[in-house]
């Protein structure tokens, strides 16, 4: 026994004493091959639709959302998952995004949003992590799939053409500005942006409550960081 | 005798339509098919989505929405329609602003802002979609009317 | 009239120009008209046509035109606001199938009823049908004869129609449809109250801090009373919106908390709010003590269906659905024991958390709560039971008629109020809440309307299904429908409806501005003007009175409801349709004419056409005396001095609207309240009057299933309803065309899930089907109506996806209301 374990030992440190080069080159490929498909499985069977949905929060909640709207069923039948949007395609983002992600199992295991009501109050805050990881990527999720290059504007509706060529085309904004809400229901907004407006919500008066709201849609308050 | 103008059109109309003819089987309009014999619906088909406005039948009609809606959020959260339609937007987005009427509160304040009332646009704002009414209707805007031949 | 061809050809053009155009030619090369003559509008006040809310509407009319309507600023109601079918209101009298003739079907010159229809005079159309009638009540006797009539009648539409079936041809057989959409809320009212009609108004709405939806998409069916809400909740911040409802609508946008439930599980979740406010302490006990009283409403009632079927063989109580017996606070909370909020939830899928929110909003006393409902609740096996236990949430805490404290039953029909209930054109009502089988109420009627006594039929008569029922039976056989598309309104259309409109006994007459589906199933065809063709009155959900003149004259020759209804009444004698024994004792009442002795009566006849001043009036015109007014102020008598008093008839053509009781020119916003309500006893502080002792009642009422639940060949729950853009039947809304663009087509909201199981696409073309019958459509997975696992919603206006060849005639056995809501289906591709 002893033996057995000095010799593997000495072929670790040195296995080409032991073995062939070629065999070891070989045998090494094959080995990287099934960790790294395997890693790589692993990893992406944490990306399909029934790993995302298999936990309730996700499933009542933002795949409900996702249901309605135009990613989900459309024209051509095209469908983008779950990671389509919130996982990056380059690997480094990957890995650094799925490192982030243990937070969100931390969540899962403490209930931080098991039921429709927590959710809603997280849902902000959820919502504005994703808004500003695009924003900072300028929409490269949305353009791993839309690309400004590749849109034909005789297909698209007058309104849509327009704002295209003017806004996106111009750099004025990326896809995320506009598009808000595009996948799930957005969340409950006019408290926090009452704080950061340095209005304390209590002394909100009736009125200003509507006021803000209006005055937040026209400034189009959303791209204004510094706001939240 | 009222008008002779109106009763003109009733008479045009009348023979138009066929109502004045002797006999009908089916008089229903709006259904074709006897109340127990089904048709299948016909396609859905999507909203009109343009930027073309229809006029109004009179000015105080609210304007129809002449492009597609689907999927923009209209709740207390957020009201997407403002998001090109409120004043400061119109700039970027050049859609038409939202009129003035819609800060007027119930007892006639102007208000800095839409008016929570007039909060959810779609009470009053409907976009359109290509299938064709099923029967004409009649009313002739004021312009028409005054270009009418009379009496 | 002659034509010369250059002008008819002229004209034709500027139609066709319309026609092709959608809705205008502009006056093109034109530059603008700027001669005030020529540009001045006529601006008048008339009430929306639509529901119940009752908005007024500035109506602009030129040249015998409408030309256009908006909002009436000056209007309480509305404030200058209206929904997209108020907007559109110029275009629903012109859809170019206007009725202008009547129409009987006829083979080889004569009525046939497999004939095809053939216009014919008005005296041939009132000849045929008098022959009808009066064979009918000759051979059969009164119980043969019926009407359905509408919260779409005018008041004196309903007044004269009562008028003249239950003291003309001495028959019970009329009701509204009003019985499809109030009837629940009617005997809640009464059961609790002992008095029709709300005690709050619409000032409620700035007045309360918390808002409960009980089955009421506001959102699309009351749009400006939900304009009213949102102001409210979006001004204050500290208000609250609870939303309850079996699948997800437009109410949603704006709830802070949202209750999706199983069908029928509201009883059980109102039960648990009662319980929680005994358990937490939280009866208002003075006033429980003094202005309430226990009962223990009798359980089992069945589910209104007929009386062979085996629901009704093991209802241990159908006979006596209605009745209940004393019982005590503590044996109330014993019978709420079970009802926890565990069991709540277990029942209607409910998280806990959730309705203890909600009945910590009626429990906790600092916040004042407005609960509203209509369809949800009324239109339920157990309506009645759910408008009690409603109250029961009110009384318990005390929080009622007082500014934002309000239990609000809202209204569908713009007369639904002021017609039907208030002049009592239900079959067993009479005017001012009296009843037909009350002797002295129906002394008091024949007294107004200075009759024999014995006139009135004490048998109360047919309601809305049991008339479909005895017309498919062969047992009313001369039947008149008003203002009404029942064909596509009423339950179990199949099995129900319409083999009683092509049963070959029968004869049926349809009144109506356009040809439905209910016209086409009909024998004779009445054209009728509608809404500012003719003056009028309805009354609104909060008991407000609103008048408008007849501003334009109707298309060819149609007419109104009420010319029809009196100039009918001229066709027969009273010894034709009276018993010998009344004109035995009233002998001056042989060989006149109904119309003689109901509306040339000295009263209805009472005040001349002169007084119609500068505005047209068809019906007075032909009359020759001032018939609304004069219908008015006879039925008005009723009322005054019995806690229903309306004010003088010409008050209403200046207002915008009274709220009745209007005692001494005021009007009442909060009944049963010192200080708001003249009728309250001086220091009583709060007296519910229509009540004998002033005590309103309590009601322990028990979870009971629903009369039809999915199972594996029926799965799914099929729940109709209303859209924003179209009017029930859509009868007026899809005949106008930016309404019809906007929804053209009923479609069958379905969850993604379910459809994606069944195979089914947004869009992909299905057959749904019940035990009764099937249709077509197709699948809706998006939208505004986000419906739950297992359940399906279709609205019914669509004249070509008619839903009630599936409903089942289930109706609650007080109300007789029918419960559109609930029953069972399947969905399969087509």
């Amino acid at each position: 026994m002893w033996g057995l374990i000095k010799r593997l030992w000495a072929a670790m440190l040195k296995p080409s004493v032991h073995y062939s080069l070629g065999f070891l080159t070989l045998g090494g490929f094959i080995c990287g091959i099934l960790f790294w498909g395997g890693f790589n499985t692993a990893l992406e069977l944490t990306n399909t639709e029934a790993f995302c949905t298999g936990c309730h929060e996700m499933r009542t909640n933002v795949y409900a959302d996702l249901q309605q709207t135009v990613h989900f069923t459309n024209a051509s039948g095209v469908r983008a998952k779950c990671s389509d949007c919130h996982v990056p395609h380059e690997w480094t983002d990957k890995i650094a995004r799925k490192i982030a992600a243990s937070k969100e199992v931390w969540g899962k295991i403490f209930g931080t949003i098991d039921t429709r009501e927590k959710f809603e109050e997280h849902r902000l805050e959820m919502a504005q992590r994703e808004w500003a990881r695009f924003e900072a990527n300028d929409s490269l999720e949305c353009r791993n799939c839309h690309s400004f290059t590749a849109m034909d504007f005789s297909q698209q509706s007058p309104r849509a053409a327009d704002a295209h060529e003017r806004i996106l085309g111009a750099g004025e904004a990326t896809c995320i500005e506009c598009h808000k809400g595009i996948a799930h229901t957005l969340p409950r907004m006019t408290s926090k942006q009452s704080k950061a407006l340095d209005l304390p919500a209590d002394d909100v008066k009736e009125s200003e409550i509507t006021l803000l709201r209006a005055y937040l849609a026209e400034q189009r308050v959303f791209s204004i960081k510094s706001h939240f | 005798m009222r008008n002779l103008s109106f009763k003109l059109l009733i008479v045009v109309f009348l023979a138009a339509t066929g109502l004045a003819a002797a006999q009908t089987a089916n008089i229903s309009t709006l259904r074709q098919t006897d109340p127990t014999v089904d048709d299948l619906p016909p396609p859905m088909r999507p909203v009109e989505d343009t930027n073309v406005r229809e006029p109004r039948n009179y000015p105080e009609q609210p304007p129809l929405i002449p492009h597609d809606i689907e999927g923009y959020e209209l709740s207390a959260n957020f009201n997407k329609c403002l998001s090109c339609h409120a004043r400061a937007a119109t700039g970027r987005s050049q859609a038409p602003m939202v009129s003035v009427t819609h800060y007027i509160d119930r007892h006639g304040q102007v208000l800095a802002s839409v008016s929570p009332r007039r909060y959810f646009c779609n009470q009053c704002h409907i976009p359109q979609r290509p299938d064709e009414p099923l029967v004409t209707n009649t009313f002739i805007d004021i312009d028409t009317l005054l270009s009418m031949p009379k009496e | 009239m002659t034509l010369s061809r250059r002008e008819v050809l002229k004209a034709q053009a500027i139609v066709a120009a319309s026609a092709a155009a959608g809705i205008t030619a502009p006056a093109a090369a034109q530059s603008i008209i700027t001669e005030r003559e020529k540009t001045e509008l006529t601006w008048s006040k008339a009430p929306c046509r639509f529901c119940g809310t009752g908005c007024s509407v500035m109506v602009a009319t030129k040249d015998d035109r409408v030309v256009a309507t908006h909002g009436d600023a000056e209007a309480e109601v509305n404030k200058g606001l209206n929904c997209v079918k108020g907007y559109f209101l110029s275009k629903i009298m012109y859809g170019a199938d206007r009725l202008t003739k009547p129409l009987l079907r006829k083979r080889d010159g004569v009525f046939h009823k497999e004939g095809e229809f053939e216009e014919v005079s008005w005296d041939e159309a009132f000849d045929v049908m008098a022959e009808k009638f009066k064979t009918t009540l000759r051979e059969k006797g009164p119980k043969a004869v019926g009407m359905f009539g509408s919260g779409q009648w005018t008041v004196w539409e309903g007044y004269a129609a009562s008028k003249l079936y239950k003291a003309g041809f001495r028959s019970n057989n009329i009701d509204p449809n009003a019985r499809h959409c109030m009837a629940s809320a009617v005997a809640g009212f009464i059961r609790t109250f002992g008095i029709d009609e709300p005690m709050g108004c619409y000032d409620d709405f700035e007045h309360a801090d918390a808002f409960v939806l009980w089955g009421s998409n506001m959102a699309e069916m009351h749009p400006i009373l939900w304009t009213r809400l949102t102001d409210r909740r979006l001004s204050a911040p500290h208000v609250k919106v609870a939303v309850l409802s079996t699948y997800r609508n437009r109410c949603y946008d704006l709830a802070d908390l949202e209750l999706t439930f199983t069908p029928q599980t509201d009883l059980a979740i109102l039960n648990a709010i009662q319980r929680h406010i005994i358990k937490s302490g939280k009866v208002n006990t003075d006033f429980v003590d003094k202005h309430t009283t226990f009962k223990r409403g009798n359980p089992n009632i069945g589910y209104g269906l007929r009386p062979e079927h085996p629901l009704e063989q093991s209802a241990a109580n159908a006979a006596k659905a209605g009745g209940a017996e004393d019982m005590t606070f503590e044996e109330y909370e014993v019978f709420l024991e079970d009802y926890t909020f565990e069991y709540a939830s277990e029942l209607s899928g409910v998280p806990v958390s959730r309705l203890e929110e909600l009945a910590e909003i009626y429990a906790d006393p600092k916040i004042k709560v407005m609960s509203l409902w209509t369809m949800g609740v009324n239109q339920h096996t157990r309506g009645v039971w759910v408008n009690n236990m409603i109250y029961n949430a009110h009384l318990l805490t005390g929080k009622i008629s007082e500014p934002g404290n309000s239990p609000f039953s809202l209204t569908g029909q713009p007369s639904a109020c002021g017609t039907a209930r208030e002049v009592g054109t239900f079959a067993h009502r009479l005017p001012a809440d009296l009843v037909v089988a009350n002797p002295e109420h129906r002394k008091t009627a024949e007294g107004i309307w200075k009759l024999p006594e014995g006139t009135v039929p004490d048998w109360v008569g047919a309601h809305a299904v049991l008339q479909n029922r005895k017309l498919k039976d062969g047992e009313i056989n001369a039947y008149w429908i008003q203002v009404n598309n029942n064909l596509q309104a009423a339950p179990n259309m199949l099995q129900e409806t319409y083999p009683g409109y092509r049963n070959p006994e029968n004869f049926i007459v349809v009144s109506d501005a356009y040809p439905t589906v209910t016209a086409q199933a009909a024998d004779l065809v009445l054209p009728t003007a509608m809404w500012v063709e003719k003056e009028g009155a309805y009354g609104n959900a909060e008991r407000r009175t609103q008048f408008w003149h007849e501003l334009v004259p109707a298309p060819g020759e149609a007419k109104s409801d009420l010319w029809q209804l009196m100039e009918f009444s001229k066709r027969f004698t009273t010894d034709e349709v009276w018993p010998e024994e009344i004109l035995a004792a009233a002998p001056d009442y042989r060989g006149k004419t109904l119309f003689d002795v109901l509306f040339a009566n000295g009263q209805v006849d009472a005040f001349p056409i002169s007084e119609t001043k500068d505005h047209p009036n068809h019906e007075s015109g032909h009359f020759g005396f001032y018939a609304q007014k004069g219908l008015f102020e006879e039925y008005a008598r009723f009322g005054r001095g019995h806690g229903h008093d309306l004010a003088p008839f010409d008050a209403y053509h200046e207002a915008r609207g009274l709220r009745w009781p209007v005692v001494d020119g005021k009007e009442t916003k909060w009944r049963y309240r010192e200080g708001h309500d003249p009728y309250v006893t001086p220091g009583a502080g709060i007296e519910f009057y229509g009540k004998p002792d002033g005590k309103a009642f309590i009601f322990a009422l028990p979870y009971e299933p629903p009369a039809e639940s999915p199972n594996d060949e029926f799965p799914f729950w099929l729940v109709t309803g209303r859209v924003l853009e179209h009017w029930h039947s859509g009868s007026m809304t899809d005949r106008v065309p930016e309404l019809h663009k906007a929804y053209p087509n009923a479609v069958v909201y379905m969850h993604p899930e379910d459809a994606a199981e069944l195979g089914l696409h947004r869009g992909s073309a299905i057959k749904i089907s019940s035990r009764r019958g099937d249709m077509l459509s197709r699948v809706e997975t998006r939208g505004r109506n986000r419906v739950p696992r297992g359940l399906i919603f279709i609205p019914w206006f669509d004249a070509n996806q008619l839903v009630n060849k599936l409903t089942l005639d289930a109706t609650d056995p007080i109300s007789k209301q029918t419960d559109f809501k609930k029953c069972a289906c399947k969905v399969e591709a087509a």
